[in-house]
């Protein structure tokens, strides 16, 4: 197989771990090159397949059993009769 | 994000930018509040402060500029501030020790416990939230801006007063925290084997 250009290389010349490029995508960090790269890399990387599957997985899951709690009807009310109190314009 | 010079701003638009820019993420702030504070009163009174001083220093704030980010950032120096100092909760973490483990080449090595994603899409009650309010503070906060709220490095850094490479790093030992609190779980929901 022919040897990709990594563009995850820093301006330093260090090559990130698959960890470091891994949160990159992760996070939606990563350039759409970077991203292209991953991809084929994860092809030749199980541990970094199966990370991916992993982490994702936590992320949709902490977005969606960790958010959408009601807001208490009465805080927004309670807010503007502070703000109507306390700083007459 | 404070070095926005002063705006001037008549009574209509402070309305206006108030209503229309800053009230529509009460949500996401009661929940970042509900997830520092894990509890809801406290959350109730940390976002009606948060939003009072928005309000009062609403000409530091550039209209149509990223408010979420913003009231975020007011969020949490108010919990650091008025919070955590009436609960005297030390720092357990030693961030130098976390940053040092990201840059070294140890970073790669498995030190999480292996994990499925069949026995993590079992879990349908509050583990998942659980483990997240067991983490220290510092590294559940990143975990909520990130994962929850979807903010950019470059976000977390401004909202947080801490560098990119450090936001990095707390996130990857928040992340291994997290999978090794899911996993203790995962276990005592009779998944043995929990590799994937």
């Amino acid at each position: 197989m022919s040897k990709l250009y990594n563009p995850f290389i820093l301006a330093d010349g260090n090559k990130p771990s698959c960890m470091q490029m891994l949160q990159l995508i992760l996070d939606g960090e990563a350039s759409s090159e970077q991203q292209e790269y991953f991809k084929s890399h994860m092809d030749k990387c199980m541990p970094c397949f199966k990370s991916y599957s992993l982490d994702m997985t936590i992320k949709e899951l902490l977005k969606t059993r960790c958010c959408g709690d009601p807001v208490p009807v009465e805080l927004i009310e309670q807010i503007k009769i502070q703000i109507n109190q306390n700083m007459p314009s | 994000m404070e070095e926005t010079p002063k705006q001037h701003y008549s009574d209509t638009e402070k309305n206006d930018i108030f209503n229309h820019e800053f009230l529509p993420h009460i949500s996401s702030m009661y929940n970042f509040g509900y997830r520092l504070t894990l509890d809801r009163d406290d959350a109730k009174d940390l976002v009606q402060d948060t939003y009072l001083k928005a309000y009062r220093f609403i000409e530091s704030f550039q209209k149509g500029t990223n408010a979420k980010a913003w009231l975020f950032r007011i969020l949490k120096n108010s919990f650091i501030n008025d919070y955590r100092k009436k609960t005297k909760e030390p720092s357990k973490v030693d961030y130098q020790e976390v940053e040092a483990y990201y840059n070294s080449e140890d970073v790669d090595r498995q030190i999480t416990p292996d994990l499925r994603v069949e026995s993590l899409k079992d879990m349908i009650g509050d583990e998942i939230s659980n483990a997240l309010n067991s983490l220290d503070v510092d590294f559940r906060t990143v975990i909520i801006l990130c994962d929850l709220e979807g903010f950019k490095y470059e976000e977390m850094a401004k909202i947080l007063d801490i560098p990119i490479g450090t936001v990095r790093s707390r996130l990857h030992r928040a992340r291994n925290l997290l999978k090794e609190k899911l996993s203790e779980y995962a276990k005592s929901m009779g998944y043995k084997n929990t590799e994937l």
